[in-house]
């Protein structure tokens, strides 16, 4: 037999296929009860404009506005109007938030994660006069639901948040399930 | 005027070390939804938070 086909209660089905290849291999399921999801969401959003206006020793909302490539968003989970990443599966993710501040001579900065409107990880407090690429990467519990993340930044003095891919971008991947 | 700017004149002792995030005792935030900066906390030991007056 070179495959198995389990059949849903009302529809669809899962065939489970050995390779076309020599050899013995072994899938183990681990002894627990839960869903595999071996295409967990991905997203990669940033910044297409120049946020300006960002007031100063004031944490403010990044508007990642944007997906497009190199961006992407697996799983059509981030909102690019209201630049919220909110997962439709439950799990742990791994996020990334990274701001590229670009003008005014600020002494102190810092960017974080933000998990339904509040603070959940800081990056590190960047004291240093003048633009700097801030990062920070958090592993969160999201409920698949309501949970949603999104990335804030800080500098001492009024400026702006640079546009570009690699200037300023939100990352987040699943990497394990609920 | 910025908010931080405002609560900087009403009370000219405060410095940036107040508003720094984590350590501060006070936080500002903006959630670029066009309704401008707001004070997210005030737990400054001995300054009252201002009011919508001092603010106007």
């Amino acid at each position: 037999m070179s495959s198995i086909i389990v059949s849903g209660d009302t529809s669809g089905a899962i065939t489970i296929a050995a390779p076309a290849v020599a050899g013995t291999n072994t899938l183990t399921l681990p002894a627990v009860t839960g869903t595999v999801n071996l295409n967990g969401p991905a997203v990669y959003a940033y910044l297409s404009a120049n946020q300006t206006g960002v007031s100063a020793a004031t944490f403010t909302k990044i508007t990642f506005n944007t997906i497009a490539s190199p961006g992407f968003d697996t799983n059509s989970n981030f909102n690019t109007s209201t630049n919220r990443f909110t997962p439709t599966m439950a799990g742990y993710y791994l996020v990334t938030v990274q701001v590229q501040t670009g003008s005014g001579s600020p002494t102190q900065q810092v960017c974080a994660v933000y998990k339904n409107g509040s603070a959940y990880m800081y990056g590190n407090n960047v004291v240093a006069t003048g633009p700097q690429a801030l990062n920070v990467t958090a592993l969160v519990y999201c409920n698949g639901s309501t949970d949603y993340l999104e990335g804030w930044g800080y500098q001492s003095t009024a400026g702006s948040f640079l546009s570009g891919s690699s200037a300023s971008m939100f990352q987040a991947v699943m990497v394990r399930g609920a | 005027m910025s908010l931080y700017d405002k609560i900087i004149t009403i009370y000219p002792s405060l410095t940036i070390l107040d508003f720094l995030p984590n350590v501060g005792t006070i936080r500002l935030e903006n959630a670029s939804d066009g309704k401008g900066d707001y004070i997210a906390k005030w737990e400054h030991p001995t300054l009252a938070k201002p009011t919508e007056e001092q603010l106007a």
